[in-house]
């Protein structure tokens, strides 16, 4: 089975932050706790400014560093690519928040333990879409097979605001604002 | 407990229409999951295919956040006294600083009604103001009650675009539908922001206009979302002066115009449809050098209105100026469409005409692809008359109030602390509140000059508040009454954009002891000797739904009549329980509970399609405007009239240019020396994703997720050596206030974005609001038609020298 993975149009996000909200709402989440967040970027200058806005949760990446480093195996890639942590394993280290450039992995307080995007996998299973994605009001984000939405939508050298893509490789298409 | 949340969260509920029913500016489907009575999660329109023609209507930022909202840890749960309240009021100066004791519904109600008939028996039922709600019902049976009025949101669109001949922009429309703003080849948007403004689908709606091949200029103070996604150009401007811009464009229209070699002015539809533009186009009996044209030429008070003029007050260059005049002109299909924002000004009466005047100079109205006015709301790029609406509830109307004094909310508090208010021209009336009933809404948050307002709060013998939380109006309150949400009612209609009407239906118990609104009024109302019919008559809250879903009304395949929308079955009424009768419709009774929405299936070219005033422009002498001349008037001395009546300002009957109190030009000691004086900068009030107006404030996803920093600009920060994440004072006339500032390139330097909404936090030693109140900077100001202008005020900021503001996030929440 191959790879589930995002596509981002930043041309058309307009930062509302519905997706930030639907994921905390889905998975129950308290302040401090993102397992999806956008980014707020500001440039230009006054009369030619510009804002751009980066949604971005755990990447499901081909490389993913938090399994990679997790030292009891609670984090693992699954047959679907999805990046899932398995609680029962976690001891709240934070190897792998340490490890991630994205800041996917997020440590939450009261359980002692981390928890990230596991890609509303029991929504898939009912064939529903992600939370994040059903929630946009500006139809910005997509999900699939990577090679699909590669297909689709094409592909990315690098991503404005983000690392560089070699470290983990991500499976996002992003579309960006030309500038 | 943890394993309770996990089996919560590992079962399968059923999925409920849930009310979003907030004033935000626009309408959409949410849906509650429901295990065992309590909300696991909420999502959003999944009940049809998703298209650009025919999207879901998708929940915002806010309706998805709706959890945290009823669940929140700080709802109130039982009614509450104020500790050291007695009768008459007792330390009143301890409101807003009081402890909370909780007391019984009995004796709450009790104490309401007694307050009530104290102050009524010592003063007069003319000392009891009510500023929202169903209280009156009670309230009018005992004699009545004062209440308030004002332009609200609308500004100066409120009351006098009825006189000129446009519509307000809620519940009518002057601009087409958007299957026809797709037609545009040019839209202008004049002063709104719909990725703030209008959630759910009209930011979507705007993007496929563009992707038909608009080109899009905003004209705005702020470089918005919207300029960020739509715009080609923007044009920055300072606050208010919107008019001045306007007629500078006008002036190079009229100096550059040449009906054969350069048409820029439709003098067809001028001289057809309008009156009062040159001397020949007067209406009957007016003196004709009072003229628009000649007015806009300085013929007669010296001072052309020129692109240079027009560029000085407005901050836009003079040839921009020109340059978007004829670009709009010459554009064969051109949307000029504005929000309410820039009539949010003081003695701002005559700009909606303006903008009616420069849209009929260039002809582009009521015709497919061209449209002038209000675009913002529900009606945000989609006028027209609504496709589908419910039925009304059957509930008898109340007792006529016999009192019949109502203050305007921009002189209110000060009326009250003064004991004298408006009551027209040349009318001026005491009046002695002593108690106020805040039975919904956030007047002392959402009304100009707020610090008046908590001085009247600490100075009337009693102050009660319905309410879900400790708001502003709970805050200085002596008694609080728990209400419920939607979501704890047993249901009814949301009404938002023209295609689609939302259900929703009882998601879960009353929280605690809480209680509908109507339920509230009708216990006072029996504490005050009444019965529960006379208050509220006895229709109950099942049969309630009942006939607002058999009342409910879809356009008929022809688009010229309304046709029933819910078929009702004899078993509907007997498992209903109501009475009715059968009847035939689209859709069961069954698919509108499980789906919560009824949305017409649009497409480019059906018969549901909206150009405003169209027969009026195909022939205006058979289909006149409700205006005095039939016309649009460019010279309206009936709109003149209505204002002076009013009793504050007075405007001429054509569209001049009067510079906003408290506007840009007040920035200045000496406007034509340009020196500037002690408040050399304007706020602006942007609606704010965080809250639909003051809804949601309190909500921490929202707070983690929009921090209610203060916009200001690079070049003013630099100059008081402010940086971003720096806590600074913002300061005017009227209070103080704390933000964390956001320094940003997005603002025309000389303006603050101080966002609408937040809920005041004073620390009354320092007699200084830490949570960015809009209001505590506005001064309780009445100009015009009862004008709430809360775009004109201005300010200064500098870096505070006290203890940094913590990130609103962190802020203990008002549990009580």
């Amino acid at each position: 089975m191959g790879q589930m993975g995002f596509y981002y149009d930043l041309e058309t996000c307009i930062g509302c932050k519905g997706c930030q909200i639907a994921c905390k709402d889905k998975n129950d989440l308290k302040t401090g706790e993102l397992f999806r967040e956008v980014h707020d970027f500001e440039g230009g200058s006054f009369p030619s400014p510009y804002v751009d806005h980066v949604t971005i949760s755990c990447n499901h990446c081909d490389k993913p560093k938090c399994v990679e480093n997790c030292p009891t195996g609670a984090m693992h890639k699954r047959e679907d690519g999805i990046v899932d942590f398995d609680h029962s394993k976690c001891v709240g280290c934070k190897m792998c928040m340490w490890s991630c450039p994205y800041d996917g992995p997020v440590y939450l307080k009261e359980e002692g333990k981390v928890a990230k995007c596991d890609f509303c996998k029991d929504l898939l299973e009912n064939n529903e879409d992600p939370a994040c994605v059903s929630a946009c009001t500006m139809r910005a984000i997509d999900y699939g097979d990577i090679e699909e939405l590669k297909e689709k939508y094409g592909t990315n050298q690098s991503i404005r605001y983000f690392p560089d893509l070699d470290i983990t490789k991500p499976n996002i298409v992003v579309k960006q604002k030309s500038r | 407990t943890a394993v309770q949340a996990e089996e919560l969260q590992s079962s399968e509920g059923e999925w409920i229409p849930a009310a979003c029913w907030h004033n935000c500016g626009g309408r959409c489907l949410l849906k509650a999951e429901v295990v065992d009575g309590i909300v696991k999660r909420v999502k959003t329109d999944d009940t049809r295919e998703d298209s650009p023609d025919n999207p879901q209507q998708r929940a915002c930022v806010r309706g998805r956040s709706q959890r945290q909202q009823v669940y929140g840890v700080d709802r109130l749960k039982y009614p509450m006294k104020r500790k050291h309240w007695e009768p008459g009021g007792g330390n009143k100066e301890l409101r807003g600083n009081d402890e909370w004791v909780r007391i019984s519904w009995d004796e709450a109600t009790g104490i309401v009604a007694s307050e009530i008939e104290r102050i009524r028996n010592k003063y007069s039922n003319r000392s009891i103001l009510v500023t929202g709600g169903d209280i009156g019902r009670a309230l009018n049976l005992v004699g009545g009650h004062v209440g308030t009025w004002g332009t609200t949101s609308w500004g100066s669109w409120r009351w006098g675009p009825a006189y000129f001949g446009l519509q307000e922009g809620y519940f009518e429309h002057s601009i087409n539908d958007r299957m026809d703003l797709r037609n545009s080849q040019l839209i202008v948007l004049w002063g709104l922001n719909p990725a703030w403004s209008s959630p759910g689908s009209p930011t979507y709606n705007f993007l496929q206009a563009k992707k038909a091949g608009a080109r899009v200029i905003v004209i705005d103070p702020m470089y918005s979302e919207s300029a960020e996604l739509l715009g080609d150009e923007w044009v920055p401007v300072h606050p208010g002066t919107d008019h001045a811009l306007m007629l500078g464009m006008a002036h190079t229209l009229i100096e550059e115009d040449d009906p054969d070699s350069n048409p820029l002015i439709d003098w067809d539809f001028l001289k057809s449809c309008t009156v009062g533009f040159d001397q020949e186009m007067m209406p009957e009996g007016a003196d004709k050098e009072a003229n628009f044209k000649d007015y806009v030429l300085g013929t007669h008070d010296g001072q052309p209105k020129t692109a240079e003029w027009a560029s000085e007050i407005s901050g836009v260059e003079a040839g921009v100026i020109r340059r978007i005049a004829r670009d709009i002109a010459s554009t064969n299909r051109v949307a000029l469409l504005t929000g309410w924002a820039p009539a949010r000004i003081k003695n701002s009466d005559s700009w909606p005409q303006m903008f009616m005047t420069f849209g009929a100079m260039t002809g582009h109205m009521a015709q497919p692809g061209r449209m002038t006015g209000v675009s913002c709301h529900f009606g945000t790029g989609n006028g027209g008359p609504r496709l589908v609406m419910g039925g009304g509830s059957g509930v008898p109307p109340g007792a006529e109030n016999d009192v019949s004094d109502s203050l305007v909310h921009a002189e209110m508090w000060d009326a009250i602390l003064k004991g004298e208010y408006t009551a027209g021209y040349n009318d001026k009336r005491d009046i002695d509140i002593q108690m106020i009933y805040h039975g919904m809404g956030a007047t002392l948050q959402t009304r100009d000059g707020q610090s008046k307002g908590i001085d009247v709060h600490k100075n009337v013998e009693f102050v009660v508040t319905n309410g879900h939380f400790i708001t502003t109006n709970a805050k200085y309150s002596d008694i609080v009454l728990p209400a419920t949400t939607p979501w704890e009612r047993e249901g009814g209609f949301n009404v938002g954009n023209r295609d689609a009407l939302f259900y929703y239906r009882n998601v879960i118990d009353p929280l605690f002891e809480c209680k509908d609104d109507a339920q509230i009024t009708t216990e006072i109302g029996m504490k005050l000797g009444f019965t529960a019919e006379e208050v509220y008559g006895d229709v109950s809250p099942r049969q309630q739904l009942f006939n607002q879903i058999a009342g409910a009304q879809v356009i008929n395949k022809a688009g010229t009549d309304y046709e029933p929308l819910v078929t009702i079955t004899d078993k509907d009424i007997t498992e209903w329980g109501v009475e009715g009768e059968p009847q035939k419709g689209r859709i069961t009774v069954s698919e509108l509970e499980e789906k919560g929405v009824y949305q017409v299936e649009r497409k480019p070219g059906d018969n549901y399609g909206y150009i405003a005033q169209e027969a009026f422009r195909k022939d205006p002498e058979a289909n006149p405007l409700e205006t005095a001349t039939g016309k649009l008037e460019i010279y309206s001395e009936a709109l003149a009239e209505y204002v002076k009546g009013i009793g504050f300002t007075e405007i001429d009957p054509i569209p001049t240019y009067n510079p906003a109190t408290e506007g840009y030009e007040d920035t200045y000691k000496n406007f034509q020396a340009k020196e500037k004086g002690d408040y050399p900068l304007q706020v602006i009030n942007p609606h704010y994703l965080r809250r639909a107006h003051t809804i949601f404030d309190n909500n921490p996803w929202l707070r983690e997720a929009w921090p209610n920093d203060v916009y200001v600009s690079t070049a003013d920060a630099r100059e008081r050596g402010v940086k971003s994440g720096d806590t600074v004072v913002i300061e005017s006339k009227h209070g103080k206030t704390l933000r964390i500032a956001h320094v940003t390139e997005r603002l025309i330097p000389g303006t603050i974005g101080l966002m609408h909404g937040a809920w005041v936090e004073m620390d009354e030693e320092k007699d200084i609001d830490k949570a960015g109140s809009d209001n505590i900077l506005t001064g309780a100001i009445a100009t015009g038609q009862a004008i709430s202008g809360w775009n004109s005020t201005i300010c200064d900021f500098r870096k505070w020298e006290g203890k940094d503001l913590k990130l609103d996030k962190l802020w203990e929440p008002r549990t009580v």
